[in-house]
């Protein structure tokens, strides 16, 4: 569910998780959506996820698309990849613009707002801190991670970059 | 999953390419150019795909938007990238120089285009659109209402991300109605984007086609 522009940078695509340790750049595009991207700072590695809807309803697939199976599923391909168990996870969230809020009141903005509360009841419950987020208005949002620094930057077209 | 069949798929392309007729020759009246339509598609596609149906996830690109009731419920997108655009809307105030940015002008005149080949396209599928089984709200000959449009410039994925949210909190895969221009016989990047809600697809589905 994610693709390499080239071996540092992985597009986590809608829907996608993606995982990356020591170096490189992980991103992911957003409009209505939710990034959340896991760092565990000690080992330099991080997951993203790109998570489109809050509740999963037992859906088992696709188990990135919803923000109850995404995290998880997040967690333990970071775990895969690390080869460590117990890990000290914190978090950074993105997203959830309503980009046509002033004439389509509704569903999406619900849908976005949704999410932001699932996913921030999601790390509460595994006791994950979100250190910094981004979130809401009207806009789309590149989110950008850098791996080795855990930095996050959020490009908005026409604004300045803001990093996490 | 909500998955038309192939034959649902091809009935629903005939009916798109009435729409795509008028559309087309409503754009060559509009511009006074000869427009037709290179390449139209009823075709049902997954998240990672869709995204890019406007162009690379994180290029800019502009859409005037507008959502559509009494029929399909759901949203019509007229997109392009930058210089496609402002193409158009220099053939449209028949301007010598090029134009290089997006002034209300420009992106009055992009709306205005979306208006005239929405409403062509709507306007002809309604005639021609069958009546669903449960007899609601999709009968034949029904009035199809548009929003007046709105202009949006952001990167591709944002854009289709907010345009399919309805479909995707149902499905995992989408249907779209994908359309392409020629303009003067030369491809140009517009696309037009017919993008039905969960409710509506649903109702698409139950259409037997007999």
């Amino acid at each position: 569910m994610s693709k390499s522009a080239d071996i540092d940078d992985t597009l986590v695509a809608m829907a996608g998780i993606g995982v990356a340790q020591h170096r490189g750049t992980l991103r992911t595009l957003l409009g209505s959506c939710i990034g959340v991207a896991l760092f565990e700072r000690k080992l330099k590695l991080v997951g993203l996820t790109h998570i489109v809807m809050p509740d999963s309803m037992g859906r088992e697939q696709p188990v990135g698309k919803y923000a109850d199976t995404a995290i998880p599923e997040a967690i333990r391909q970071m775990k895969r990849l690390s080869g460590v168990l117990h890990l000290s996870l914190s978090a950074k969230i993105a997203g959830g613009a309503n980009m046509f809020a002033h004439v389509s009141p509704g569903s999406t903005n619900a849908i976005g707002d949704q999410n932001v509360a699932a996913v921030e009841k999601i790390l509460e419950s595994l006791q994950i801190p979100t250190l910094g987020k981004h979130l809401g208005g009207t806009a789309g949002r590149r989110m950008v991670i850098d791996v080795e620094s855990g930095y996050v930057q959020i490009h908005i077209l026409g604004k300045s970059m803001v990093q996490l | 999953m909500n998955t038309l069949s192939e034959k649902q798929l091809h009935e629903l392309s005939s009916i798109v390419r009435v729409g795509m007729s008028e559309a087309s020759r409503s754009l060559t009246i509009w511009l006074q150019r000869d427009v037709h339509v290179a390449t139209e598609e009823v075709k049902q596609v997954s998240l990672e795909i869709v995204t890019e149906l406007l162009g690379p996830g994180d290029m800019t690109i502009c859409a005037c938007w507008m959502h559509i009731s009494g029929g399909i419920n759901g949203k019509l997108l007229f997109g392009f990238d930058d210089a496609s655009g402002l193409k158009l809307c220099d053939a449209l105030l028949s301007r010598s120089m090029k134009s290089v940015e997006w002034g209300e002008l420009e992106k009055s005149a992009a709306m205005e285009t979306t208006n005239i080949i929405g409403c062509a396209f709507l306007n002809a599928i309604a005639q021609v659109f069958p009546k669903v089984p449960d007899g609601q709200l999709r009968q034949k000959d029904a009035t199809w209402i548009p929003t007046p449009p709105i202009f949006v410039r952001d990167f591709a994925a944002s854009i289709m991300q907010f345009a399919m949210i309805d479909q995707v909190s149902e499905s995992d895969r989408v249907l779209v109605v994908e359309i392409q221009f020629t303009i003067d016989i030369t491809p140009v990047n517009w696309r037009l984007l017919l993008i039905p809600d969960a409710e509506s697809l649903k109702q698409l589905v139950g259409i037997p086609y007999e």
